[in-house]
């Protein structure tokens, strides 16, 4: 973020049949700030992007899964027990996640450290989790079912595993002094970027796995 | 700390060392946005000449086998794909990674390095891409290492297409001057932000298909089959017109900036644009009974109306004051009829499918392919205006007109009669089976490819011309002078710049808000 850049504009009343109100520089009505929701914009578009590829992934899986019938993984058994762990670990994740964002919105540092150790902690309960689980399933690359069953739930996985990346850099950054009550746009992005990962892994859930 | 900024000179490291950088390293390893963006924009055009090479090709190809048209060739496909890939929406972005940042008054584009990232990724996709159509592979092709090549590289071209929209469009959202709320962004600006998100997410969409093939098909037909059922659809309506979006906010800057004021009903016009995205997200079209419906007829047939209101509005303030005729005025008033080609094309195929076999006998894929073809080259029409109109901003320099008409007119009759070929082969409902129908497809590509070697060569023409100073350039004799804030360079001293820049944008029209209260600031200091 460039530490010089002028505060992304607020919604100021300015009548627009007065020309004279350009004349106004604008530094003296603004201080100037680090730009702001930067990060969060870009994060947003990226996580849109990357929740219609996988939502995409999950309606082919759907449609192939439908048009196969009974067939569709019958030599495979999939207990639904780690499927609920993992969700209830995403959801808790979550709870994790925005005690981060509001300990860093409220410069309570200490808190902000926790918060995010703790979902990091989960986050790779859940890598853990889902190795698990592929091996519990043994369903094989080779058979009908396996690319578009890997190709979801691998990129699923691939995501979270992102997000955590994201929320180390996040962390890293915030133990540097970078991010605090003025600026925790860091922090907010990693969780907007991790809320879509848990949402994601909701359908996930429910469309692989309960539905089967 | 992650550097979103353009490093300014004084820190750069290696300068201060005393290790200065080649100029292929300046190119290789710049964040500049105006740099990254005039990349972009000479690979598009040299690109998007040899994609309608390739097609040409193909309409070579087949003549000497004595076939009809056939719309599943997987050169033609490829070619299709290049020409939208890196030829339309690779100068568009080249456009906008230029232009973005200075019209909302940035220093540099929103994460600057990912920009960077966007252009070599790209790039060297696009390169592989074309490697690949000769080895048979590209799209459909029937060799399974070359159509694998050809799936990944396209998948990772939109992918980094993808990575370029997110930089635009935030920038947009958060790089804007203190005053500038979204209502006051120029139409460009606007544009992009409509049509960065369309990008992304049929983009993401149609990766996922890319990916998918690569993971699931383990022969060549399959990828062919992968691509035809996962991926072909964003070259078809109504996904194939986001497209267009740029084009009108591009059309609105010109006509503004040709007839040298505002244009009405500024909220109405982004409200159109607006509107036109909406109805050019297609990924749910993407199944066969997507295109089979109430939904994909209405989202065909109303992109039509904020078309048609926009240019009734363009139309009125072009009544209202005589505009300074320029090739970019000219070029951007062209894309729209080849828009308006790709418009009926679909609205065509909406009747087909709410007729079909009783009223309308019409061949859905020729109508596709006129879709396709037609949004493609009004989409590069309305870049090379765009290139021409902003000339002096992008390439620092005033356009040559002479070349910028011809590759404008080899544009529209390249484009144009490319187009009405395919659209007479979906009205016939058959194969054209005539070879004449085959040498125009090669010869309207071939023109098209024309047009894009002019376009190319008036920007290398241009750039390695004089820069442009505000009293001796040619626009500014002709009269047409710029309305939004990237003309302040250009056309501003350093002092005017710097009080306009600290200024609250209180318009969208910030220059010519200035020009108004300029006297007045300069008597008061």
């Amino acid at each position: 973020m460039s530490d010089t850049a002028t505060l992304s504009p607020p919604e100021v009343a300015i009548p627009t049949d007065s020309p004279q109100v350009l004349l106004v520089p604008a530094a003296e009505l603004f201080p100037t700030m680090p730009r702001r929701r930067e990060l969060i914009f870009g994060t947003v578009f990226v996580t849109a992007g990357v929740a219609m590829g996988l939502l995409t992934l999950i309606g082919s899986y759907i449609a192939t899964r439908d048009a196969a019938g009974a067939a569709w993984l019958a030599d495979n058994q999939i207990a639904l027990t780690q499927p609920n762990m993992q969700m209830l670990t995403m959801l808790m994740s979550v709870v994790t996640m925005q005690w981060a964002v509001w300990s860093i919105c409220r410069d309570d540092r200490y808190h902000t450290y926790l918060a995010l150790g703790v979902t990091l902690l989960l986050g790779i309960a859940f890598v853990n989790q889902s190795t698990f689980l592929f091996k519990e399933a043994g369903i094989s690359i080779t058979q009908p079912e396996g690319p578009l069953f890997y190709a979801v739930t691998l990129g699923h996985l691939a995501m979270v595993m992102a997000g955590l990346i994201f929320t180390v850099l996040m962390a890293f950054r915030t133990l540097g002094g970078q991010y605090s009550s003025r600026q925790p746009d860091g922090i907010n992005a990693a969780a907007v970027f991790w809320y879509a990962g848990v949402a994601l892994y909701s359908v996930i859930w429910f469309a692989v796995y309960i539905q089967k | 700390m992650t550097l979103t900024d353009t490093r300014t000179t004084s820190d750069n490291s290696a300068t201060a060392r005393g290790t200065v950088p080649t100029a292929l390293e300046r190119v290789i390893g710049t964040g500049e946005h105006q740099a990254i963006g005039r990349t972009f924009i000479l690979s598009s055009l040299l690109l998007m000449a040899i994609s309608a090479a390739a097609l040409a090709v193909g309409g070579l190809t087949a003549l000497s086998s004595g076939g009809a048209l056939d719309l599943s060739d997987p050169l033609w496909n490829s070619a299709l794909v290049a020409m939208v890939l890196m030829g339309a929406i690779g100068l568009l972005l080249g456009l906008a990674i230029c232009l973005v940042p200075l019209q909302v008054g940035s220093a540099a584009i929103a994460f600057p390095r990912a920009a960077a990232l966007s252009l070599w990724a790209w790039l060297v996709s696009g390169l592989i891409f074309l490697v690949s159509i000769p080895l048979d592979g590209g799209v459909g092709g029937s060799k399974l290492e070359g159509a694998r090549l050809g799936m990944l590289s396209m998948g990772s071209m939109m992918v980094a297409l993808s990575l370029g929209a997110v930089c635009v469009a935030t920038t947009v959202l958060s790089h804007r001057p203190v005053g500038m709320s979204l209502s006051r962004v120029p139409f460009f600006s606007w544009s992009m932000l409509v049509a960065a998100p369309i990008w992304i997410l049929t983009f993401g969409s149609t990766t996922a298909h890319v990916l998918l093939g690569q993971v699931s098909q383990t022969n060549a037909a399959g990828l062919a089959l992968r691509f035809e059922a996962g991926v072909s659809w964003f070259l078809r309506a109504p996904a194939v017109y986001m497209l267009a979006i740029p084009v009108m906010g591009i059309a609105c800057d010109i006509v503004a900036q040709a007839c040298g004021r505002r244009i009405t009903r500024y909220s109405t016009v982004q409200a159109l644009i607006g509107m036109y995205g909406v109805f050019s997200f297609g990924a749910w079209t993407q199944t066969s009974g997507g295109r089979q419906n109430i939904f994909w007829i209405a989202f065909v047939v109303l992109a039509a109306v904020p078309v048609l209101g926009l240019l009734g509005l363009i139309a009125d303030t072009l009544r209202q004051q005589k505009p300074e005729v320029s090739p970019g005025l000219v070029g951007v008033l062209l894309a729209f009829l080849l828009l308006l080609g790709g418009l009926l094309s679909g609205i065509l195929e909406a009747l087909n499918t709410t007729g079909s076999g009783t009223l309308f006998s019409f061949e859905a894929a020729g109508l596709g392919w006129a879709q396709g073809v037609f949004l493609v080259s009004a989409a590069f029409l309305g870049g090379l205006a765009a290139l021409s109109a902003w000339s002096r901003v992008v390439l620092r320099a005033s356009e040559p007109r002479a070349i910028v008409f011809s590759a404008i007119a080899a544009g529209l009759v390249g484009g144009g009669l490319l187009g009405t070929v395919f659209l007479i082969q979906g009205l016939t409902g058959s194969g054209l089976n005539l070879s004449f129908y085959n040498v125009w497809v090669a010869v309207s590509a071939s023109v098209l490819a024309l047009s894009a070697l002019l376009g190319l060569m008036m920007a290398l023409v241009t750039s390695r011309g004089n820069s442009a100073e505000p009293d001796a350039s040619g626009a500014v004799v002709s009269g047409a002078v710029g309305l939004t804030l990237e003309w302040a360079s250009t056309e501003l001293s350093t002092q005017d710049q710097a009080l306009l820049m600290s200024a609250i944008v209180g318009s969208p029209y910030p220059l010519l808000d200035f020009r108004s209260a300029g006297e007045p600031v300069e008597e008061e200091n």
